[in-house]
């Protein structure tokens, strides 16, 4: 099966994902990527509920910490509680700095932790790297 | 008068007892073994609103607060058992009860003596309401000091913290706006303009950066351990490996302390006088000394360098927060470094200051209180 990744991206900020999804496109990233505004959103995704019952099961979930309504450090915890869906990686991509959130986000099982930076060529360096590790090179379950 | 010492308790005579009790400069009460009230001067009458007449003959319950009344007989049943002069009640808030029933706060000092052959008590009373009202109202100020203090403390952290959010998002898209359309769609006027706001909310980004850095001295300090200065310095020194390379600086170490400090805190002190000792170097190349010695209570440090130096008049000034003394094109920098030693050392109960003189090199000098336990040794 050739078909593309797919990756979910939980984001609040419209400006922050819209960044995300026009420096990707700038870098010609191969991906299939559905933006979910909350946590409460990304679980019914996830779940497949409340009118996503139709969505494929993401390969990689890129996640915000600070969010409204169900946050960033809920939302990991719960799926990584769950049998089903803790097998997908999970990138946390937030504007906190804190050794709090990060110890507690490795503890959560995150694959990795990025702060999102200031300077766009930084911000195009970690797309770019995302692109070549996650995209090109890793092997994710669930794809035949 | 006739004052005889006797197993602790002083004799004298009546009238020479009556004389003094009344000359006192403060309320004085004698009281017998079984609490009555012998002898009171004319302050006691002031002080608690009875008049000789009816206290003379009374219980000394009448002038000792309600509450207090069951454990105040116990208590003087054990002086008498064993009579010496001392304070009463140490360390707790003692009130006196007037004879309109409100509460007045007193010191009382406690005598033990003996006349006609009887055993009595002599209690001298000051009325300590005027200073309990000071100290009362010293530590409202203090709380209040205080809370400010943390307020101010708390909105420099969410200010910084919070205003980067959306300059992040400035920053990012006008960066992509040039990227994109800058030499396309946009003429040379249009993108000096961008280049205009992408330095500037550059530098916000920065300053927010040095505010959240310098109110986190606060905000997030570690607590003070005992720690050895030459190890701060050797990982202050590490972390600036690369700049002291690049130009050739020489630095001297002499024989530093133990104290009790902020490990990372004091390693960013000795890394901002350090750097700034080998950044604002003359045409010399750069030589830092680092030194310590002992002053009263204090070690005495001081970070040297045959550097350009400056005006005296600015000492004051250059530990300001964002303050510099020269361009930014000449010497690039916020002007956050030596405003944050300044934080750092006064958190650790020392303080901080230079000495200099344009084309002399400066002297940084701080101090920090010695280690009471290793009585001041390093």
């Amino acid at each position: 099966m050739n078909r593309k990744l797919q990756m979910l991206l939980v984001e609040d900020s419209e400006a922050d994902a819209r960044l995300i999804l026009e420096v990707m496109k700038d870098q010609n990233v191969a991906v299939d990527i559905s933006v979910v505004r909350d946590g409460e959103e990304a679980m019914s995704y996830l779940y497949k509920q409340n009118g996503y019952e139709k969505v494929s099961r993401p390969d990689l979930i890129v996640l915000d910490l600070n969010m409204p309504k169900k946050d960033g450090r809920e939302v990991l915890a719960e799926l990584k509680a769950n049998l089903d869906l803790r097998s997908i990686p999970v990138l946390i991509l937030t504007t906190s700095n804190s050794d709090e959130d990060i110890v507690k986000s490795y503890k959560l099982q995150a694959s990795c932790y990025v702060t999102k930076p200031m300077d766009l060529d930084k911000f195009s360096d970690i797309v770019k790297s995302m692109d070549q590790f996650w995209f090109a090179n890793v092997r994710f379950p669930h794809r035949r | 008068m006739n004052f005889e010492g006797h197993s602790g308790i002083h004799k004298l005579t009546e009238e020479g007892l009556r004389l003094v009790i009344e000359a006192a400069p403060s309320g004085m009460i004698m009281v017998d073994q079984r609490g009555k009230i012998a002898l009171v001067n004319s302050l006691v009458e002031q002080l608690f609103g009875y008049t000789r007449k009816e206290l003379v003959g009374q219980s000394i319950d009448i002038l000792v607060p309600n509450s207090v009344r069951p454990k105040h007989a116990e208590h003087r049943a054990e002086f008498f058992k064993n009579p010496n002069t001392r304070a009463m009640g140490s360390g707790r808030d003692l009130y006196g009860q007037r004879k309109d029933g409100t509460k007045l706060p007193v010191e009382i000092g406690l005598n033990p003596l003996e006349t006609g052959g009887e055993r009595f008590v002599l209690a001298s009373i000051v009325d300590i309401s005027e200073r309990r009202l000071a100290e009362a109202l010293l530590q409202e100020k203090l709380l209040e000091l205080q809370r400010s203090n943390d307020d101010l403390q708390q909105f420099a952290y969410v200010c910084s913290h919070d205003l980067q959010e959306p300059l992040r998002v400035i920053s990012n898209y006008t960066q992509l706006l040039a990227k994109r359309y800058s030499g396309k769609v946009l003429d040379e006027t249009a993108d000096e303009f961008l280049e205009f706001t992408v330095d500037a909310s550059k530098r916000m980004q920065g300053l927010i950066n040095d505010l959240l850095t310098y109110s986190r001295v606060q905000t997030k300090g570690q607590e003070l351990t005992e720690i050895d200065c030459k190890s701060v310095v050797e990982d202050a020194l590490a972390n600036l490996k690369v700049a002291i390379d690049e130009c050739g600086a020489k630095i001297d170490l002499g024989t530093l302390p133990r104290v009790k400090g902020d490990n990372p805190q004091l390693i960013q002190v000795f890394q901002n006088l350090i750097s700034n000792a080998i950044k604002f170097k003359s045409d010399q190349s750069p030589v830092v000394s680092i030194d310590c010695k002992e002053e009263g209570n204090y070690w005495l440090f001081e970070v040297r360098d045959n550097g350009i130096g400056f005006d005296l008049k600015y000492a004051e000034r250059v530990f300001v927060i964002f303050q510099r003394l020269h361009s930014r094109e000449v010497f690039p920098g916020s002007g956050i470094g030596l405003a944050v030693c300044k934080k750092i050392i006064e958190r650790h109960g020392g303080r901080i200051w230079v000495e200099t003189a344009p084309g002399k090199g400066a002297a940084f000098y701080f101090t920090m209180p010695k280690l009471r336990s290793y009585g001041g040794e390093s």
